[in-house]
């Protein structure tokens, strides 16, 4: 996408009484019903989105919350079974002396989605708020969290990849906990809700700013 | 939903009245599943902490490596519960688990649970919990099977309970005031099987007994009633008696661990009710005594005066009846009463004390019934005597015995005084001098002389047999036997039968002959014709005495000759012969004396069927009769030496009256010459006889 100029000079598709439609984005008249071009249905904004955002939020921090009290990797060797969470295993990561690998867990699997998270959830309040910071950043903030929100999911191929690789029957073997089908499920939710968001909304406040009717 | 939106053109002038609003109306669908997560993780929530189960909290001394979220309580080594948390309790007195107990089981848990901690052991009854060296530790509880009142304060033991609830068996106790060896959870064994368990020994409060609990396992409870007695089976007894040494021990285990064993060795005891208190004996005969002395009934006192006083018998020694231990001597003392003995000696007064219940008696059992069965046998013979009782320490016994022709006697108290049992002929041996000649005999056994010999015997058997001359023995024997059988297969030998029969013909013809002529006769006449002819010689008589004295020694040795010295040597010979064949080296020879054998075989059927047998044993009885003839004959040679010598005698007279007479002397001369030849050739005979008198058989 492109931005140019600062956030006050931009006209939105609104105010020039033209939608695009989201599939093809082909440009037409306000009050077009579906595309022409490629037959999907058109709005000019989904007001129903902030309600479908905090429903897939709310499902998401939901699952977040057990993805970290329950173990996320169940290690057996011969001699003992070892259960850890992902932030119990980053801290004895650390203590083991891998503060990187800790740095890394810790930053994937506990700021990135509590920094989703948090995201979204401006994002959507401040879509109805005035105080809300420049429109420009937030653009830029949805964008980031609907780039990287697929990257959580890289803890979930890590352990994938482990529990496929060491199974050792009696000597090793590593199984998934049920923390990482919560981890799975807690990035799809944020994942859709991410999705759901309708970013448009975010210049309408400036409309509204420029313009109170 | 459709957006409303602002419409410039056309306003209608309706009074519009806004619709009243549902309140969901605007709610997206999407929440549903929000809603529905919510609802699933509530359930899933009230669901486990419904399912939880109580906390119960228990007391250890160590912690014994429990560890908070991974330590399990287990009930039947099922998983019950798990050790939530690891604390002290006030004061760090002691360390508390608190541990989330499964629902279904927390009703059972009231004040009959107990717990305690499962770790490897290594006991002399084995190894246990060993699956715990990688599982770790963890908690065994115990309770019964009822519902009672729940509790969450228990104190754990720490080692597992002797009796656990809910278990089933005789509980008993038992004191022993030994230094036995009772060793915590040591077997109970009958009959080498285990029948029970000791718990953990204690000793009793004010310290004079050890005490501790056991369990006779149901199975086995109806082995014990109030007449059995225990003893201490750990260890192991050496002891040394008549029937020699003797290791006694039940097995490794108690040996190492300790046990404890027992019996019932007298019927018609009563069912014993959990509770009871036994004692543990030291011994087997301790416990076996311990049944009698037990009895309640008064002992039955008896004195016996014996008339020897023979050292040896002490206080405490037995009292037998038949074998059987009935009592032991209570005292002993002196007694001295010319009144009564007509004497001054001192006599040996033994105080006996019986225990009427040993003697079997039916109906009730005190000492009046065993008094009056004692005196019912007296009447009929029972006596009193001493006894040895043991061979080496020479301790002496008081036997009760019946004597077939004792003079009567009465067992009777007299007065205040004890009943007196007669006595009979005491059976003391003198055992110490007994055993004492025993050991100067066994001293006396030359047995150092006979181990030299021995020895020495040894070595000149190992010096022959290892000497070059024995080794080469076979070969030789080998080369003899190839020579034999090749002797023996020769055709001279073959014809050996043949030759002699030959000979023993001849030998019959010539002692026939011999016989027919009566030599002797002949030679009488002979004489008397010579001595006639002699009166009218005179010669030299040189030689003569020789000649007799020669012929004496021909009759000598013809009276000598005797089969039987040659059937003699003929069997050394063949034993000789037997000897060597019969050395093991020999045996390795088997071909060649086979065939030598096989060889003699022949030759002996050949003799056989010659006859040559047969004609041998006539040849000896006609030999044998030669050589009586002869003998007969041999008696008159004395007379004949007579006559010879008046004859010489007479001869050299005349020959003295006739010295001229050429021509009669020269006939004369002649006359003797010829005699002297004749003697010559008996001598020549007779030597050759007895050098080999087996020629005189094969006419050589």
């Amino acid at each position: 996408m492109e931005f140019s100029g600062t956030s006050q000079q931009i006209l939105s598709a609104r105010e020039m009484g033209i939608v695009a439609c989201t599939r093809c984005t082909k440009a037409w008249p306000m009050g077009t019903q579906t595309c022409a071009r490629c037959g999907h249905k058109m709005v000019s904004r989904d007001f129903g989105s902030l309600q479908r955002v905090w429903a897939f939020w709310i499902m998401g921090l939901m699952c977040y919350v057990p993805a970290n009290t329950y173990p996320m990797l169940q290690t057996r060797t011969l001699f003992q079974s070892d259960e850890s969470t992902i932030v119990g295993g980053a801290v004895e990561l650390a203590q083991h002396g891998a503060f990187g690998i800790a740095f890394i867990i810790l930053l994937a699997s506990v700021a990135i989605p509590l920094a989703k998270f948090w995201a979204i959830a401006f994002l959507a309040v401040s879509v109805k708020s005035r105080r809300a910071t420049a429109n420009h950043s937030r653009q830029i903030m949805y964008e980031v969290v609907e780039y990287i929100g697929r990257w959580s999911m890289i803890d979930i191929f890590v352990v994938a990849i482990l529990s496929s690789l060491v199974q050792l029957n009696t000597l090793a073997s590593i199984n998934p906990g049920p923390a990482s089908m919560f981890f799975a499920l807690s990035v799809i939710f944020t994942m859709l809700s991410a999705q759901a968001f309708d970013s448009r909304m975010i210049w309408d406040e400036q409309a509204k700013d420029e313009d109170p009717s | 939903m459709r957006t409303p939106h602002k419409m410039t053109d056309t306003p209608p002038d309706v009074s519009i009245k806004s619709a009243r609003k549902l309140f969901l109306s605007g709610a997206s669908i999407v929440w549903i599943i929000p809603l529905l997560a919510l609802f699933v993780a509530l359930g899933v929530a009230w669901n486990s902490f419904n399912a939880r189960g109580p906390q119960i909290f228990v007391e250890f001394e160590k912690g014994s490596g429990i560890k908070a979220g991974e330590t399990e309580l287990r009930f039947r080594d099922v998983t019950v519960g798990r050790v939530e948390e690891v604390g002290f309790s006030a004061g760090l007195g002691k360390v508390v688990a608190t541990i989330r107990v499964d629902k279904d089981v927390a009703q059972f848990i009231d004040n009959s649970a107990a717990f305690w901690i499962i770790q490897p052991e290594v006991s002399a009854q084995g190894i246990t919990g060993l699956s715990t060296v990688l599982s770790g530790v963890y908690i065994e509880g115990s309770w019964n099977e009822e519902i009672g009142d729940f509790e969450d304060r228990f104190v754990g033991a720490d080692s597992a309970p002797l009796i656990r609830a809910g278990q089933t068996g005789l509980q008993i106790a038992f004191r022993t005031v030994g230094n036995g060896q009772l060793t915590d959870d040591a077997p109970i064994l009958y009959r080498g099987i285990e029948v029970g368990r000791l718990g953990k020994a204690q000793i009793a409060p004010r310290g004079n007994f050890a005490i501790v609990e056991a369990l006779i396992y149901d199975d086995h409870r109806d082995l014990v009633n109030t007449s059995t007695r225990f003893w201490d089976s750990s260890g192991f007894r050496l002891s040394i008696g008549p029937s020699g040494a003797e290791v006694d021990f039940e097995s490794i285990a108690t040996l190492i661990g300790g046990g404890v064993t027992f019996d019932t060795f007298v019927s018609g005891g009563d069912r014993v009710q959990d509770g009871t208190v036994f004692e543990i004996f030291p011994t087997k005969e301790e416990a076996r005594s311990a049944v009698f002395n037990a009895s309640a009934v008064d002992p039955l006192k008896l004195s016996v005066i014996f008339d020897e006083n023979v050292s040896g018998l002490a206080v405490g020694a037995p009292v037998e009846l038949s074998g059987l231990t009935i009592g032991e001597v209570e005292s002993l003392s002196g007694i001295v009463d010319y009144n009564q003995f007509g004497d001054s000696r001192v006599r040996l007064n033994v105080t006996l004390s019986l225990q009427p219940a040993r003697l079997g008696l039916p109906g009730a059992v005190s000492a009046t019934s065993a008094l009056a069965f004692l005196q019912d046998r007296v009447s009929n013979g029972l006596r009193a005597r001493l006894a040895s009782a043991s061979l080496l320490t020479g301790g002496l016994k008081v036997e009760l015995v019946t004597v077939a022709d004792a003079p009567d006697a009465q067992l009777v108290a007299v007065d205040d005084a004890l009943p007196v049992m007669p006595t009979t002929k005491n059976e003391t041996s003198d055992a110490a001098a007994t055993v004492e000649g025993v050991f100067s005999r066994i001293n006396n056994l030359p047995i150092e002389e006979l181990l030299n010999s021995a020895i020495g015997l040894m070595n000149s058997a190992q010096m022959l047999i290892g000497s070059d001359e024995i080794q080469q023995t076979p070969r030789d024997v080998r080369t003899l036997i190839n020579e034999v059988t090749g002797l023996v297969s020769s055709d001279s030998v073959r014809n050996i039968p043949v030759s002699l029969n030959a000979t023993l013909s001849r030998v019959e013809t010539l002692v026939a002959t011999l016989e027919q002529e009566q030599m002797a006769k002949r030679l009488m006449e002979a004489v008397d014709a010579v001595s006639g002819a002699a009166d009218a010689f005179s010669t030299s008589t040189e030689g003569v005495p020789e000649l007799i004295a020669e012929m004496q020694t021909v009759a000598a040795k013809a009276g000598e000759i005797e089969l039987q010295q040659l059937v003699d040597e003929l069997t050394a010979v063949t034993r000789s012969a037997d000897a060597v064949i019969g050395t093991p080296d020999a045996i390795a020879l088997p071909g060649s004396l086979k065939n030598a054998l096989d060889e003699l075989n022949y030759t002996l059927q050949e003799l056989r069927e010659g006859g040559a047998v047969e004609n041998v044993n006539q040849t000896l009885a006609s030999a044998r009769n030669a050589a009586d003839n002869i003998a007969v004959s041999a008696k008159d040679l004395p007379q004949i030496v007579d006559r010879l010598s008046t004859l010489f005698d007479q001869a050299s007279r005349t020959i003295e009256g006739y010295n001229q007479g050429d021509q009669i002397s020269r006939t004369a001369q002649n006359t003797l010459r010829d005699i002297q030849k004749a003697a010559d050739a008996l001598a020549s005979l007779a030597r050759t006889i007895e050098r080999n008198p087996n020629s005189l058989l094969l006419g050589r």
